[in-house]
């Protein structure tokens, strides 16, 4: 099973993510992530969906999306051709002054920035492809992480955008 | 102009050429009520349950092409519409309902009669609003019947909430703005279509499977000419009866679980298959995909792209309207010259058409079994236009297998839900639409009770449909398979011996009489139709009349069972 990224263009409507969701939901596929957000284009938005499953299943969905009356555009972005991110927010725990210049000096290799610190642990942001991110994770996981939060991705066509 | 919410409603619903609606009043529809009652251009039938008023509003949509109103109230007025709207969405039947809500202060606080009609019925409509501001509703009811007519049909819900429609905004009526993603795609590709014309040129056994679109599109014309041109016979999903006239000499009749053993052979055989507005259910392909059409080029026109390659991986896609595409494939036709008669292929289906209306005529019968001569009778007693309901079981497979529907929009039925207690109430929707037309539903006794309280319905209001119910006492369908996959065993379908179905219909004022013997019902049916009532007639059948042939579960289209009588083949 494949991960798919599609990207949709939406009425600004309350129930629009319902009716999305809904379609999904009914053909039992699970949503690994999603992003909602203002896109260029006022009184639409833009979702990002993630999902899990067959080229044959997706491509069913998105036939049935693309029939929603505020859908207003669906794009299938897989993942080569498009520039994919995520944010991560994390709490790692450092329990002397050894294991936190380890930590700072992983995040700097990874491009991650420190936004606070605290005597026992430190928050670090990275903003990455999400393999990268969990790649990432899992070297923070030796630490101890205490919390951590991701946006989900969210995914931009390459080269001249996706209204083609 | 400066309007009250409800004034809009009423206002854009005559733009909108409504004339008649089908509903039940309550407390937050009040303010709509008191601007219908004025109203003149469009008239009310009071029902006596929600679901019949949605039912209603499907069966006339259905019978006159255009889209049926219902109305409801919040809350349990709302609910009890799902299961109507849920029937007519699934047989992309244009429905426009209009639904009461709790004010927009209290939604979302389990005030009195509130229940998230919103919510409830984004799965089972088309599209649903919620409306939120008075000055909205000109844009929303305009949009609901555009979406609701266009595009493959289907249901629009319209949530109303109290304060919207008594609030008075200052509004222009009759906008023409849509949305910009809902693009109704009508228009055939042309490469496609000359891809099809090859094809259905060069095809030595080409077959046309008519679905239900054929009849929403408005194209049985189209369709009988290209029959006649390509010398193709024709057969039609449960759907799609009276696509073509059922006495044509190319129409082999209904196809699939109950259909016609020899308009599943013709799939099985056929080098080439058209199938032109059908969403290749399972009720008709049967479980076995191989056994269908093994050896064709499969091609599929469909307004709903999400249809292609949904169920059926198909060959040649068509996106677009019916009539669209079958215009252009005869355009591209007719430089061509039409097939000659007399091949092997027309042969072939001459006699099956032949055997398939002898085998009819020969049913070794046991007793009281008279189910199918009744349908038989009634296809000779009825007039071409007359309109046919079903409801659904046994009653609704006789129906279509026997039923000779002769012109399109005079079969109606309960396809993708298969909702008893449909047909009773579509027929009052079908009698509306068509005043000066015989209406009779086909009842079964278990169905019948579920919305046989309407009856109070056609007598207040002067709608004169005939009930002919197939009095078996059994939930029939249901003891059939009991019968046939489950030794015997008739868990919880005897339906015992109540009501006197009779005197239940006398007690409402209608006219009724009990048919014994299938030669009584012709006299039967004259006295209820001189009788300028509605009717019942009580038609004692055979309790345990199976109908078959039938595709048993898991099976194939060429693997019927109970076909000793089509042994002509
Ligand atoms: C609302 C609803 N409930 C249950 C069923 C399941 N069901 C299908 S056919 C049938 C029996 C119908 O009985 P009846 O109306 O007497 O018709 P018959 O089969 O006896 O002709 C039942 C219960 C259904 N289709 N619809
Ligand atoms: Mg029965």
């Amino acid at each position: 099973m494949q991960t798919h990224i599609i990207s949709l263009l939406v009425e600004d409507h309350p129930g629009v993510l319902t009716r999305m969701s809904g379609m999904f939901t009914q053909r039992g596929i699970n949503i690994t992530s999603l992003t909602v957000s203002p896109c260029e284009k006022e009184g639409l938005s833009r979702m990002t969906v993630a999902i899990k499953g067959s080229e044959s299943e997706l491509e069913k969905v998105r036939k049935q999306i693309s029939n929603l009356i505020e859908v207003v555009k669906v794009v299938d972005l897989s993942e080569r051709e498009a520039i994919v991110r995520d944010l991560c927010l994390m709490k790692v725990h450092v329990k002397d002054s050894e294991a936190r210049s380890e930590v700072m000096q992983l995040a700097e290799s990874y491009g991650a920035k420190i936004v606070d610190a605290v005597l026992d642990a430190v928050t670090l942001e990275l903003t990455e492809e999400p393999e990268r991110i969990d790649r990432f994770v899992d070297l923070m996981r030796h630490f101890g992480v205490k919390q951590l939060f991701r946006t989900g991705v969210t995914a931009i066509g390459i080269g001249g955008g996706l209204e083609r | 102009m400066k309007l009250s919410g409800a004034e809009i409603v009423v206002e854009e619903l005559k733009t909108e050429g409504v004339e008649v609606a089908f509903g039940i009043p309550g407390g937050v529809l009040l303010d709509l009520y008191d601007v219908l009652y004025k109203e003149e251009a469009i008239r009310h039938i009071l029902m006596r349950h929600e679901q019949c008023a949605a039912h209603a509003a499907d069966g006339y949509a259905r019978v006159s092409g255009k889209a049926g109103v219902c109305i409801a109230t919040s809350g349990p007025g709302a609910t009890n519409l799902v299961t109507g709207l849920t029937n007519a969405n699934m047989d992309s039947s244009a429905v426009v309902a209009l639904t009461g809500q709790v004010p927009t202060s209290v939604i979302g606080t389990n005030a009195f009669q509130e229940a998230s009609t919103f919510t409830i019925t984004m799965p089972i409509t088309k599209h649903n609003f919620l409306v939120k501001r008075t000055e909205d509703l000109p844009k929303v009811i305009h949009n609901a019947f555009y979406i609701a007519n266009t595009g493959r049909k289907g249901v629009v819900l319209v949530d109303l909430p109290k304060d919207i429609l008594a609030g008075v905004a200052d509004v222009d009526l009759h906008p023409k703005e849509t949305f910009a993603g809902y693009k109704p795609n009508i228009k055939p590709n042309q490469v496609q279509i000359k891809r099809v014309v090859e094809i259905l040129a060069r095809a030595e056994r080409p077959l046309i499977l008519a679905g239900g679109g054929v009849i929403s599109a408005d194209a049985t014309t189209e369709l009988q000419r290209l029959a006649e041109f390509l010398a193709a016979p024709v057969v039609t999903t449960l759907m799609g009866k009276g696509a073509i006239p059922e006495n044509h000499p190319f129409c082999l009749g209904m196809a699939g679980m109950h259909g016609q053993v020899y308009a599943n052979r013709a799939i099985n055989e056929c080098d080439a298959l058209l199938a032109l507005g059908t969403r290749f259910s399972d009720r008709t392909t049967g479980w076995q995909l191989d056994q269908f059409a093994p050896d064709a080029t499969l091609i599929h026109v469909d307004i709903d792209t999400a249809e292609i390659n949904k169920n059926m991986p198909v060959d040649i896609p068509i996106v677009g309207d019916v009539k669209l595409a079958l215009l252009e494939i005869l355009k591209l036709l007719a430089k061509k010259s039409a097939k000659k008669s007399g091949s092997e292929w027309e042969k072939r289906i001459k006699k099956m058409h032949e055997a398939c209306d002898s085998c009819v005529e020969e049913i070794p019968r046991e007793g009281a079994s008279v189910s199918d001569i009744l349908i038989k009778e009634l296809s000779k007693i009825l007039d071409d236009d007359a309109i046919v309901t079903t409801e659904v079981g046994q009653c609704q497979m006789f129906a279509a297998h026997y039923y000779m529907t002769r012109k399109p929009r005079t079969f109606i039925s309960s396809g993708g839900l298969g909702t008893m207690g449909f047909g009773f109430p579509a027929a009052i929707g079908a009698k509306v639409a068509a005043p000066d037309k015989k209406v009779v539903d086909i009842a079964g006794d278990g169905s019948f009770l579920m919305t046989c309280q309407d009856l109070a319905t056609c007598v207040e209001n002067d709608i004169q449909v005939v009930v002919c119910i197939f009095d078996n006492r059994y939930l029939g369908m249901v003891r059939q398979w009991q019968e046939l996959f489950y030794e015997k065993k008739y868990a919880q379908t005897g339906l015992g011996i109540t009501p006197d179905f009779v005197k239940l219909a006398e007690a409402f004022g209608c006219y009724a009489e009990r048919v014994e013997k299938p030669e009584e019902l012709k006299d039967a049916l004259n006295s209820a139709f001189e009788s300028g009532k509605p009717a019942v007639l009580d038609m004692i059948v055979g309790k345990e009349d199976k109908v078959l042939p039938m595709i048993p579960p898991g099976g194939g289209i060429i693997g019927m069972i109970g076909t000793e009588r089509c042994k002509h083949i």
